[in-house]
């Protein structure tokens, strides 16, 4: 009796709900006749394998959670107890250790953008050329920098896409695929909206940024999911600006003419792969930077404290709305290459369930964690893909976000900080366990006890 | 005279119906050690979240004359109020958990640095002087408190007294004029407390940083305050130095209470 109190049963017997709930959610509906049907022949659908019956979706399934409890076995040794040891430790020597391990970090980094730089000519499949730029390559950019927002700064923002779509549609704008005017008479080279797309998504930013970023937490989150269905209904409604539910007309592919210097990318993904990836790296280094200056340091400062943060004065209010736009500037970006690669945009791309699957590769990587965040939108994008791609036998499209529903939450049971957690998360979970973390709406700022 | 480093003049404080500071008018003279007591609920925290611009007060006036020039508190937000000159701690200490103590003391020697978010990104000459200026003084902050072997620790793992006193280094570290102690001493032990108070005078001798006071542990107070205020229901009810104080029947009735009167009197 005493072993199914204990987290661990509690923690597998949350898995095998998960199961049972998924099973139902991806089998077969019930009908009038028979509303249970739904419900009975998603089970007996799994169970007749064990009659000896091919299964396809009982093989699946098992597959599947085969797959999550082979992971949580690997991951056992450093949930949450190994993580809290592994932060004791790593806290403990001078900051000399991390330059000593900078050459080994430098030499896994080289090999890693080897890998990715090759990779193109490694997979031909054109399915997957496509994939890797406009489905893995742009998530991972445009996670990286909602991961500034959410994982640095702690702003839970669920309107992220509008900052996407406003690139996207800068991209029409200016090469002039809007029915809106383009701003200048000889329609612009893509390379353009690079820059103008950025400065306007971070005034944007900045815009929606002064007036919310003074809410906290949940209403932060309702401001933004409210800004980001602002932009989708702007862009359905106003036709004669953005071309309304039919979105733009070609947008043109981007090209260079410098003197004797002259590539257009055309409907080859490849070299589409290359320019993102190029971006991708630059972000990443910049990103990583800020983490470790004194901005970053001001982020964490805000997050696990804001008034002890303004009584060593730091603005909360400015890093909050810096951390806005340059999470903004990346998904602008985002924007840019996306409408510079796909040709044609419209409103359905850009909706609420967007703006949520990037956050969920967020939270499955590890808030703050840079590296992490790539690992997480790398392997969900691809196991989205694959699934997508090669659907196993009993694997339905529709029901993929159930799988991967599936696995961000047996992946918040068994890891809560993500795959790859930041130093910091994990530290935090130390501060946690030791009990010192301060309540932000408790202790001295309240005005509880005192005054009487 | 000269100007006055607090300048505090009828402060009236309230939260809806009631009244945390009624009228309260007290000034605090450049490198004094000052201290405010009163009971459980007479408005000293409030009066600090007052002078620090956590609060706004709806009457009077407080005027911060730091080595930045005046400033009128009221109004201004916290950070600003720190920029000026003042510095402070707070009573359930409130450290940064997850960041070393090192960091914890760098945060506050970096703040005041200007944005530079550019440079932040790329690293510039600029950033990295200022970084090194930093270090250097987060370091020589750490060895003043003597938590330099505690560099490394994480704030959320230091005990009691050494989070108090990392709290004060951080204070420091923004290079204020002031520095308020909300309570320094609560929950620290006898040999922290002696730690604390040598800490404290020497922050005011070697640093020249003026000290304002609040505490409960009447050892202390009378030992290290050269003037007091008392405060009781939000009113100041008595100003002197200890020995005034401590002969002051109002002090002695209202806040001491008649039982107290014999641990007062046995306190230095």
């Amino acid at each position: 009796m005493k072993f199914l109190q204990s987290p661990t049963a509690k923690r597998w017997g949350s898995l095998i709900a998960l199961y049972a709930v998924v099973t139902v959610m991806t089998g077969p509906p019930g009908n009038q006749s028979s509303p249970t049907l739904g419900f009975t022949s998603s089970f007996s659908e799994t169970v007749s394998f064990f009659g000896l019956f091919p299964a396809p979706r009982g093989l699946f399934l098992a597959g599947v959670f085969g797959l999550i409890i082979g992971a949580v076995a690997i991951y056992q040794r450093t949930a949450l107890q190994g993580m809290v040891k592994q932060a004791r430790q790593t806290v403990a020597p001078r900051y000399q250790s991390v330059t000593q391990r900078k050459s080994l970090r430098g030499v896994f980094y080289a090999l890693v953008l080897f890998v990715a730089i090759i990779l193109p000519h490694v997979v031909t499949d054109p399915f997957w050329q496509s994939a890797m730029v406009s489905q893995i390559a742009i998530y991972v950019l445009l996670a990286i920098g909602l991961n500034v927002v959410v994982g640095f700064a702690g702003l839970l923002d669920l309107g992220f896409v509008a900052f996407y779509a406003i690139g996207a549609y800068t991209t029409a704008w200016i090469t002039g695929a809007l029915p809106a005017a383009a701003p200048f008479h000889h329609h612009l080279n893509a390379f353009w909206a690079i820059p103008i797309a950025i400065v306007l998504v971070m005034i944007s930013g900045v815009v929606l940024g002064l007036p919310t970023l003074r809410l906290r937490g949940d209403y932060l989150a309702i401001v933004t999911l409210g800004f980001g269905e602002i932009v989708t209904i702007f862009l359905n409604n106003l036709y004669n600006i953005t071309g309304g539910s039919t979105g733009s007309n070609q947008i043109p592919h981007f090209s260079i003419h410098l003197g004797p210097v002259k590539y257009v990318w055309g409907l080859d993904p490849v070299p589409y792969y290359y320019l993102t990836l190029g971006f991708v790296v630059l972000f990443l280094i910049v990103f990583s930077a800020l983490e470790h200056s004194r901005v970053g340091r001001s982020w964490v400062a805000i997050r696990e404290d804001e008034i002890a943060a303004e009584s060593v004065g730091i603005n909360p209010l400015k890093y909050k709305v810096i951390a806005f736009a340059i999470g903004a500037a990346s998904a602008g970006f985002a924007g840019v290459i996306t409408g510079g690669q796909s040709l044609f945009i419209n409103p359905t791309t850009f909706t609420l369930a967007f703006s949520i699957n990037i956050l969920v590769l967020v939270i499955f990587g590890g808030m703050g964690s840079i590296i992490g965040v790539v690992v997480g939108s790398l392997i969900i994008q691809t196991i989205s893909m694959y699934l997508i791609h090669t659907p196993p036998a009993g694997f339905q499209n529709s029901d993929l976000y159930i799988y991967l529903g599936a696995l961000l939450i047996a992946m918040m049971i068994f890891r809560p900080a993500g795959i790859w957690p930041s130093k910091r998360r994990r530290r935090e979970i130390v501060a946690v366990e030791a009990g010192t973390a301060p309540d932000q709406y408790n202790g001295q700022g309240s005005k509880n006890g005192e005054g009487a | 005279m000269t100007a006055q480093l607090f300048d505090v003049q009828n402060v009236t404080l309230r939260f809806g119906g009631v009244v945390s500071l009624n009228n309260v008018s007290l000034h605090q003279n450049p490198g004094e050690i000052l201290a405010v007591i009163g009971p459980n609920g007479a408005g000293k925290t409030s009066l600090f979240n007052s002078l620090t611009g956590v609060y706004a007060p709806q009457e009077g006036t407080i005027t911060f004359n730091g080595a930045k020039g005046p400033l009128s508190v009221i109004g201004k937000k916290p950070h600003r109020v720190n920029a000026a000159g003042v510095a402070r701690t707070f009573q359930a200490s409130r450290m940064f958990s997850a960041m070393t103590a090192f960091e914890n003391v760098k945060i506050g020697a970096e703040s005041h640095k200007g944005l530079g978010v550019i440079g932040a990104m790329v690293r510039g000459p600029s950033t990295r002087r200022h970084d090194r200026e930093t270090d250097e003084r987060a370091w020589s902050l750490l060895r003043f408190v003597g938590l330099e072997q505690q560099a490394n620790t994480l704030s959320a793992s230091l005990n009691y007294g050494a989070r108090r006193r990392l709290e004060i280094a951080r204070g420091l570290a923004t290079n204020p004029s002031v520095l308020l102690l909300d309570e320094p001493a609560a929950g620290t032990n006898p040999a922290e407390k002696l730690e604390l108070t040598t800490l404290i005078r020497r922050v005011r001798d070697e640093m020249g940083v003026s000290i304002l006071l609040i505490e409960h542990d009447m050892k202390l107070v009378m030992s290290l305050a050269e003037r007091l205020y008392v405060l009781n229901f939000g009113s100041v009810i008595a100003e002197g130095t200890p020995d005034e104080i401590r002969a002051n029947p109002a002090v002695v009735e209202a806040y001491l209470g008649s039982t107290d009167t014999g641990t007062t009197q046995g306190a230095q």
